[in-house]
């Protein structure tokens, strides 16, 4: 199974957000409409709205489309992606091989591609 | 997720266009290394490396945060040292004399594994480096609870046992 880098970083980025886990965590629970989900926090229902745009654009959440409350339900599958250990530390390495490759340039700077004959 | 038993792993491969010394001395000379180990924004100021089977590791890295510059030191140990070929070594969280230090004092979240090991292979293809890098923790214990913070371990668990198998 391959990753996705750059829907990874909006994983985690969607993750960075102590309201956005605790609204993961209630629908761990099950599904819940908006205002059930707003319930246990100071915010503004539009506020809240906003929090879970992001965690639908994530791929965290989905949301019916045929319900006039229109429940969030989580989806696992991108949770289960990122929660692993290892997952945290692979951008980590990718930007430290970036970082290599950059200073291999500066180190050989009169190494050319090979030609093709 | 399929379960190719890698979830505890970070895998990665790179080609280089480098001679396969050049790459080897990227991870075994200490200028080198420090030249691109570091996050942007740190500098390694600090690393010793006794490269042989048994020999330690000291490395420091230097960052600046938003409460003034902070110093984190990690140690480790060889285990395969085969030149231009494979690279094996433990890494820890330590104090600047290379001692063990509990990953919860550096606000590391829990089930992160105490010992990690790095695992990198080199291959020569023709005058390039293909590089396959493996990063995993020892032991590799629960390897679907160890989450990337203490709350998201709790969510994770939760999403498990809400979730058909």
């Amino acid at each position: 199974m391959t990753l996705d880098e750059d829907r990874l970083d909006e994983t985690f980025a969607a993750l960075a957000n102590s309201t956005r886990r605790a609204i993961l965590g209630r629908l761990a629970a099950g599904a819940a409409t908006v205002n059930e989900l707003a319930e246990p926090f100071e915010l503004t229902l539009p506020a809240i709205s906003k929090h879970i745009k992001v965690l639908e654009r994530a791929g965290l959440v989905q949301r019916g489309q045929r319900a006039q409350y229109r429940p969030c339900a989580l989806d696992a599958a991108r949770l289960e992606e990122v929660a692993t250990w290892a997952e945290q530390y692979r951008p980590v390495w990718e930007a430290r091989f970036d970082r290599m490759d950059d200073y291999l340039k500066t180190l050989q700077p009169q190494r050319k591609t090979r030609r093709p004959r | 997720m399929t379960n190719t038993g890698s979830q505890d792993a970070v895998i990665i491969e790179r080609s280089f266009d480098a001679p396969v010394d050049l790459i080897w001395q990227m991870w075994t000379d200490p200028e080198h290394f420090a030249a691109w180990y570091g996050p942007d924004g740190a500098s390694v100021p600090v690393a010793k490396m006794d490269v042989r089977v048994g020999g330690t590791r000291l490395i420091s890295m230097r960052m600046q945060t938003p409460n003034g510059a902070m110093q984190m030191w990690f140690a480790g140990e060889y285990r395969e040292v085969v030149n231009n070929k494979r690279l094996v070594y433990t890494e820890f969280v330590s104090d600047e004399n290379g001692n063990a230090l509990a990953p919860a004092d550096m606000g590391m979240p829990a089930g992160h594994p105490t010992t990690t090991e790095v695992r990198v292979e080199f291959e020569d293809v023709g005058g390039r480096t293909k590089m396959v890098m493996s990063h995993a923790g020892i032991p590799a214990d629960s390897p679907g609870a160890a989450g990337w913070a203490m709350a998201f371990d709790k969510l994770t668990a939760r999403v498990e046992a809400h979730t058909k198998r």
